[in-house]
């Protein structure tokens, strides 16, 4: 006892913390063995439904059109219900559901865009190593910071969507739903330090082209930056 | 610039550090090591600054609603399931 086991994770203010109980689903206790269809599909409709914006979002990041968004959505949620005995109650529903729709998106909607060749996570990680991201540096300032935060919904969208989609997913459950890295690594079903290090070269590469935006638009450039921002430019 | 090695020895492993300090990753020890370096070295806090507002930036952005008719669609297709018990 002792060392590890007591050392509390804490957390910095600025970043939520999805909480792995959802306090909502807690209170009940179900039998969902005991239940009737029309309860079983009453429950769903409460607890499950009320995620649909947030599935949709994530949904975007994936299909990147917003009417296979919606497919792969109303796919998700068909698996879920058909699922929903395996549900535990009063663990994190949410994160269930992204995990249907990961899977949902990889096993159905995936498989439909590409050939069918190799469908495994993991050879993944080789043809993304083209080190487009190994940079020095960003070459970002405290300006730039401030030029980032003005930057329009639109520029960022493109920005992530514009990221290899194993790094974009990564870094919208963790930086969008501020999830754990252990969360991530079920919702992916990929191990830990595979989430830590799509997510370390997901935000670097995200950085960069937040920046690059920024530049573009005008805003952010001041002297001290020019180099860096030329520098940019040479390697375009 | 300060004593930037106590994050790590290189650029890389700062910026892994400082993840890990957002990502509330980090045993208390450790976190109070980098908050207090973040206190007295500018560049670090400038780079913590600059991840947490692309966080936010990226949440803003990152929120759709979805359309009403996604809702009746969905649950037009869950009433026409069919639950197996035991299914799976």
């Amino acid at each position: 006892m002792g060392g590890t086991e007591g050392a509390v994770m804490e957390r910095p203010a600025c970043v939520d913390w999805a909480v792995m109980t959802d306090s909502n689903n807690r209170t009940e206790t179900v039998e969902a063995e005991a239940e009737t269809t029309e309860q079983r599909r009453a429950r769903f409709e409460r607890d499950a439904l009320q995620y649909v914006d947030q599935l949709y979002s994530a949904a975007l990041r994936m299909a990147r059109n917003p009417s296979d968004a919606e497919d792969l959505v109303q796919e998700a949620y068909a698996k879920a219900y058909s699922a929903f005995h395996q549900y535990k109650p009063g663990t994190n529903l949410k994160a269930w559901l992204y995990r249907i729709l990961t899977n949902t998106y990889i096993n159905l909607y995936r498989k439909r865009q590409r050939e069918p060749q190799r469908s495994s996570t993991e050879t993944v990680e080789d043809w993304q190593m083209a080190e487009a991201a190994e940079h020095t540096s960003s070459g970002l300032r405290s300006a730039e910071a401030e030029a980032l935060d003005h930057l329009p919904d639109s520029d960022v969208k493109t920005a992530l969507a514009s990221i290899p989609e194993e790094f974009r997913l990564a870094v919208y459950f963790a930086d969008v739903e501020g999830y754990s890295y252990k969360e991530v690594a079920e919702i992916l079903s990929i191990p830990m330090g595979t989430v830590m290090s799509r997510l370390h070269r997901g935000r670097k590469q995200l950085r960069e082209l937040l920046a690059d935006y920024a530049a573009d638009r005008g805003i952010g450039k001041k002297g001290a930056d020019r180099t860096s921002a030329a520098k940019k430019q040479e390697k375009k | 610039m300060g004593d930037c090695q106590s994050l790590g020895d290189c650029e890389d492993s700062r910026i892994a550090r400082l993840y890990e300090y957002l990502d509330g990753a980090l045993s208390v020890d450790d976190l109070n090591d980098v908050k207090k370096h973040l206190e007295h070295c500018n560049e670090c806090a400038q780079e913590y600054d600059l991840e947490c507002i692309i966080r936010s930036v990226v949440k803003r952005s990152c929120s759709e609603q979805a359309p009403d008719a996604l809702k009746s669609r969905i649950m037009t297709r869950i009433s026409e399931i069919r639950v197996e018990i035991g299914h799976g």
